[in-house]
C-alpha cells in the first residue's frame, strides 16, 4: 500500500491533470498524504511488535517477492516527510521554473512521485532483484528531474549523472548476479541463510561491486564527480529529495549488504571498514574544503551533502554501536538539515533571481523569515549542541573512540571547523555584509506555500536535537541486532 | 590456467566484453559513443547473469507434454528482460538529453562542451 500509491498516483497524474495543471499538485499532495499516513501506521507497527513482512501476490519467500518491514525501513518516515514538502513547495517554484513549460508541470509531478515511490520501496524491499529495479525508478526519475530546471547546463549536469549512475546500477545488478550464482536465491534472508558455505573469492567481488555501486549513488569521495553539478542545477525542491534522500539509497543498500553477510557470518568485513573509514574521513575534509571556495550558494551546499555523506559512511565504517547509531541518525537528520537548506536557497533565488553569496549579500534584512531558518540548518549542520546535527557527530566520534580509532574522531571535528568556516561565510552573507545590490532589500519575503515547508524542517532540526531519543528507539534494536550477527563488535 | 578460462570462455567473453564498454566510456568524447560504450557494458552484464543459468544439454522450460528434463534455469532470464527494460528506459532517456545537448550547445563532443563551460 504504501509503495503502491504514489507509484500507481505518478502514473495516472498526466491523466487526472489533462483539463487543468493545477489539479497535478493538489492531486500529488493527496496521494503523498495518503502514503505518509500508511508509512505512520507501519512505523507504529513495528515499534510495537518488531520485523514483520508483507509477501506479494501471497507468495511465500523464497520463491516470492517479500517486503519486509524493519528499523531500517523507518526511512520511508522522512522520505514522506520531506517529500510532502517538497511538493507543497513546488506548486509555486514549478510555476516560475524556465525550464519547465507549463502544460509539461504534470509530468513533473509524476516524476517526483516516482522518485518517492522508489525510495520508499527500496527501504522496505526483502528481495534482491527488487531492490534493484527501485533502485532503477529511482535513479531514472532523478535523471530526468535534474534536467527540468532549464538552467545553462542542466542537461549536461543530467548526463553525466546518467553515465556515472548507469554504471553504478550495473555494478549493483552484476553483484546481484554473482550472489544469486552462489546462494540461488534473491531473498534477503535466504541469501543471508546460505551463503555459509559459498567460496569466498566470488562473495568478495560482490561485495565489493556492491560497495562501489553504493558509494557512487552515495556519492562518497573519489566517486563523487557527479553530485556538485547535478544537485546545485537541479530545481530547489528536486535538490533537496536528491541531496536530503536519494543519495541516502547507498547507505541503505550498504545496509542490507551488512545485514545480509554479517546475518552469514561467512565474510570478515574488517578490510572493506577500514577502506570506508578513511574513504569517510577523505570526504569530509574534500567535501568541506571545496565549499568552502564556492560563491555559489547551491553548489556549496552540494559540497557540503559530501561530506555529511562522509560522516555517514565513516561511522559505518567504524563498525562500533555509537558509530553505527551515529550514521543511521545522520541519516535522517541530514534529510532534515539539507532539505531545509536547500529549499531556503530555492526561496532566495525565487525571489531574488540571484545564486552567489557575494549578490545575495544583505538579503538577511528584506527575507528574514528564510534567513533564519537557514541559519538554522547552518547551526544544525555545523553541530553545536541544541540542534540536530549535534547529536549525530557526537555519536560518530563517541564511536571512533570506542573503536579505538581516536584518530577518525580528530578528522571528525577538524572537518566540522572547515564546515564551520563555510557556514559562517553564508549568515555573514545574510546578515552582516552590506547589500551588493540596493534591490536586494527591496525584495519580498517568501510565499507562504514556500516558506512553510522552510520554516517547518528548521523548526524539526531544533526539535530534533533536543528530542533526540526519538530516532534512537528506533535505530537502537536494529544496529544491535546488525553487531551481534558479528560477534558483539 | 588456460584449460580454466577455456572452460568458461562464455564469462571470459563477458568480462572482455565489459572492458571494452567501460574504455569506450572512458575513452571516448563524442557521447554518443560513450552511450554505446555504456550499452555494451549492460549486454556484458547481461549475458553474465543469462549465462549462469544455463544448464548444459537443458532444454527450454516450457512446460508442455514433450517437456523432459533437464531444463535451463528461467529466473535470470526473466530477470534480464527485466534489466533489458529498465536498459531501453535509460537509452531513450540518454538520447534525449543528447538531443537537447545538442541543440542548446551545438556539439556533443565532451572535450568542446567542457570549454563552453
Amino acid at each position: 500500500m504504501v509503495v503502491l500509491a504514489p507509484l500507481v498516483g505518478a502514473v495516472l497524474t498526466p491523466i487526472v491533470a489533462r483539463r487543468d495543471r493545477r489539479i497535478a499538485q493538489w492531486w500529488a499532495l493527496g496521494i503523498m498524504t495518503v502514503t505518509s499516513v500508511a508509512a505512520v501506521a507501519l512505523m507504529v507497527r513495528v515499534t510495537e511488535e518488531g520485523p514483520f513482512s508483507y509477501y506479494l501476490g501471497g507468495w511465500v519467500p523464497p520463491i516470492g517477492i517479500e517486503f519486509r518491514f524493519d528499523e531500517v525501513s523507518a526511512f520511508i518516515g522522512i522520505v514522506c516527510l520531506v517529500g510532502w514538502l517538497a511538493i507543497l513547495y513546488s506548486f509555486r517554484y514549478t510555476e516560475w521554473l524556465r525550464g519547465l513549460e507549463k502544460p509539461r508541470i504534470p509530468y513533473y509531478y509524476t516524476l517526483l512521485l516516482l522518485n518517492l515511490a522508489g525510495l520508499i520501496g527500496i527501504s522496505i524491499t526483502g528481495d534482491l532483484f527488487n531492490f534493484f529495479v527501485f533502485l532503477e525508478i529511482i535513479s531514472l526519475s532523478g535523471y530526468a528531474l535534474v534536467a527540468v530546471s532549464g538552467e545553462r547546463i542542466a542537461e549536461m549536469a543530467a548526463f553525466k549523472y546518467l553515465l556515472i549512475g548507469a554504471v553504478s546500477s550495473l555494478l549493483v545488478l552484476l553483484a546481484i548476479g554473482l550472489i544469486y550464482a552462489l546462494t540461488g536465491s534473491l531473498n534477503m534472508a535466504d541469501i543471508s541463510a546460505r551463503l555459509g558455505g559459498a567460496a569466498t573469492r566470488p562473495l568478495g567481488v560482490a561485495i565489493g561491486a556492491f560497495t562501489v555501486g553504493f558509494m557512487v549513488k552515495a556519492a562518497l569521495f573519489p566517486l563523487h564527480i557527479w553530485l556538485p553539478d547535478a544537485h546545485a542545477i537541479a530545481p530547489s525542491p528536486v535538490s533537496a529529495v536528491l541531496s536530503g534522500l536519494v543519495v541516502k539509497v547507498g547507505i541503505i543498500g550498504m545496509l542490507r549488504v551488512y545485514q545480509i553477510v554479517y546475518g552469514s557470518g561467512s565474510m570478515n568485513l574488517d578490510g572493506l571498514n577500514q577502506v570506508l573509514m578513511w574513504l569517510g574521513a577523505i570526504s569530509i575534509i574534500i567535501g568541506a574544503f571545496f565549499a568552502i571556495f564556492q560563491d555559489d550558494i547551491k553548489m556549496m551546499l552540494a559540497y557540503s551533502t559530501i561530506s555529511n555523506i562522509g560522516y555517514i559512511v565513516m561511522g559505518l565504517g567504524l563498525a562500533s554501536q555509537y558509530g553505527l547509531i551515529g550514521a543511521s541518525i545522520h541519516v535522517f537528520n541530514h534529510a532534515l538539515i539539507k532539505a531545509t537548506l536547500f529549499l531556503g536557497a530555492g526561496c532566495l533565488i525565487y525571489r531574488t533571481g540571484k545564486r552567489t553569496l557575494t549578490e545575495l549579500a544583505g538579503v538577511g534584512r528584506s527575507m528574514p523569515w528564510t534567513a533564519a531558518a537557514m541559519s538554522i540548518g547552518a547551526i544544525s549542520i555545523v553541530g553545536i549542541p541544541p540542534t540536530a546535527g549535534f547529536l549525530c557527530k557526537w555519536y560518530i566520534a563517541l564511536g571512533a573512540v570506542q573503536a579505538g580509532q581516536t584518530f577518525f574522531a580528530f578528522a571528525l571535528v577538524f572537518g566540522a571547523l572547515f564546515i564551520f568556516i563555510y557556514y559562517i561565510r553564508m549568515v555573514n552573507a545574510f546578515y552582516f555584509r552590506p547589500p551588493a545590490d540596493p534591490e536586494i532589500l527591496a525584495v519580498k519575503e517568501a510565499p507562504p506555500s514556500m516558506l512553510v515547508p522552510v520554516l517547518l524542517l528548521a523548526a524539526l532540526c531544533l526539535i530534533m536535537g533536543v528530542l533526540g531519543r526519538l530516532p534512537l528507539t528506533f535505530i537502537e534494536p536494529a544496529v544491535t541486532r546488525l553487531l551481534s550477527g558479528m560477534g558483539g563488535g | 590456467m588456460i584449460e580454466a578460462l577455456w572452460h568458461n570462455i562464455d564469462y571470459v567473453a563477458c568480462v572482455v566484453l565489459f572492458c571494452i564498454g567501460l574504455y569506450a566510456m572512458i575513452a571516448k568524447d563524442n557521447l554518443i559513443k560513450k552511450f554505446i560504450g555504456l550499452n555494451i557494458m549492460e549486454t556484458s552484464v547481461f549475458a553474465f547473469i543469462v549465462a549462469l543459468g544455463v544448464v548444459e544439454d537443458g532444454d527450454a522450460p516450457i512446460m508442455g507434454s514433450g517437456a523432459t528434463p533437464p531444463f535451463i534455469n528461467p529466473l535470470p532470464q526473466s530477470l534480464i528482460l527485466t534489466g533489458i527494460v529498465v536498459a531501453v528506459s535509460t537509452t531513450a532517456l540518454a538520447l534525449t538529453l543528447i538531443i537537447r545537448i545538442h541543440k542548446q550547445c551545438g556539439t556533443i563532443e565532451a572535450d568542446e562542451l567542457r570549454e563552453m563551460e
